[in-house]
């Protein structure tokens, strides 16, 4: 429970940093929580990281664009600040750290499993995206 | 010629302001192909970069329009480009003329950010000391790691202010940042090293341009997601370089 408000607060956070309207406040901080507990829960019952990441990314980018149809905003000011509990940060940082002690080995491991992080949650993304516009037909590009 | 001419000076405004405040490249095209077909052009096709826009049409009488503009800036402010989608959508549908899309669009631009810039640097200490809980699950480490947050972000905009060099002030920033961090370790608030580091950083990391350049790449436009990926991956450089030059120099 206290870790779900520190989400709360953090992702509310990085919604003042970028400037989201005021009145969407609450409902972006509610799309940070719903993915970090999809990816901490997914984590719990032993399944990868890479996997908690992409389905977390695609449950918050579902959110995302469901609310951003109903308060008829871009869907970047829900889905950018939402998935943000999920960047690999900690992994990035342990990778500069390995390199910088030269130690390269270990820094090739974290560097390949910050890499299939943030491609699983771009994945994530990308589905959540192409399922919104199935029956747009072939020549439509993505929309919302 | 005039009257088509300033349709497009305004299709090509609203678009810069997408692109500069960190819309997508699609949404860019999109809406500046919608205005200029409501607004009366032919044929009409845009084109849009990271660094600069295309935009080009056929008028009534069967001249050509072709007008392109350059983005030099590229800032994070998501509340504009909420704003500027509305007003196309209200151009669109008629529900404002030319004259008035074009005075909305100069408010929109010269308006401030909706938030003071104290409660941007809090939010950024509060943005540090969550996600250092996050990562780590010590309360004890959120003080270092929130004051960290705080004062690079502080240090970000300062250097922003004064240097005008991106990816240089970025660098000095998360330097500054992690020395104060680590400064405040030393001196026994915290305990691990890694994590107060982590919140440090965490309010720099470019996270408009990286999901933007993805989607990008994934709908086709791979100039500006390419240029996106470009400026992401430059920032997250800059970052980790600082970061490396502070622990490098201060942990023994």
């Amino acid at each position: 429970m206290w870790e779900l408000l520190i989400c709360f607060m953090a992702t509310v956070a990085f919604a003042i940093i970028f400037n989201t309207p005021f009145r969407l406040l609450g409902r972006i901080g509610m799309i940070g929580v719903l993915a970090w507990t999809v990816y901490s829960f997914i984590q719990d019952i032993n399944v990868s990281f890479i996997a908690a990441a992409a389905l977390a990314a695609f449950s918050a980018s579902l959110m995302s664009y469901g609310l951003s149809r109903r308060h008829r905003v871009p869907v970047t000011t829900f889905a950018i600040p939402g998935i943000i509990p999920l960047v690999p940060g900690g992994k990035a940082y342990e990778t500069m750290l390995a390199f910088v002690d030269e130690n390269y080995i270990e820094g090739l491991t974290q560097g390949v499993a910050t890499m299939l992080h943030a491609g699983a949650i771009a994945g994530g993304v990308v589905f959540a995206l192409s399922i919104f516009s199935i029956g747009r037909g072939i020549d439509q590009r993505y929309e919302t | 010629m005039a009257e088509k001419g300033r349709l497009v000076d305004l299709c090509l405004f609203a678009g810069k302001l997408m692109v500069t405040y960190g819309a997508e490249t699609y949404r860019a095209e999109d809406i500046m192909n919608r205005m200029a077909v409501a607004g009366g052009l032919k044929n009409v096709h845009s084109f849009v970069t990271t660094t600069g826009i295309f935009l080009s049409g056929i008028q009534d009488n069967g001249d050509n329009l072709m007008q392109m503009i350059r983005i030099v800036d590229r800032f994070q402010d998501l509340n504009k480009v909420a704003e500027v989608n509305q007003l196309s959508r209200d151009f669109v549908l008629g529900r404002i003329n030319e004259q008035e899309a074009n005075e909305q669009l100069i408010k929109i631009s010269a308006a401030r950010m909706n938030y003071p810039l104290w409660l941007i640097y809090i939010a950024s200490g509060v943005a540090g000391g969550a996600f250092s809980y996050l990562v780590g699950n010590t309360k004890f480490d959120m003080i270092p790691a929130a004051m960290g947050g705080l004062m690079s972000t502080l240090f970000l905009v300062l250097f922003q202010h004064y240097l005008h060099a991106k990816f240089f002030s970025e660098y000095l920033a998360s330097f500054f940042g992690s020395i104060i961090a680590l400064a405040l370790l030393h001196s026994g608030y915290g305990s691990n090293v890694d994590q107060v580091i982590i919140g440090t950083i965490i309010p720099l990391v470019p996270g408009i341009p990286l999901t933007n350049s993805v989607r990008d790449l994934m709908n086709g436009d791979f100039i500006s997601g390419l240029g996106r990926g470009a400026e992401a991956a430059l920032t997250a450089l800059s970052i980790a370089a600082g970061v490396a030059t502070a622990v490098s120099l201060f942990l023994p």
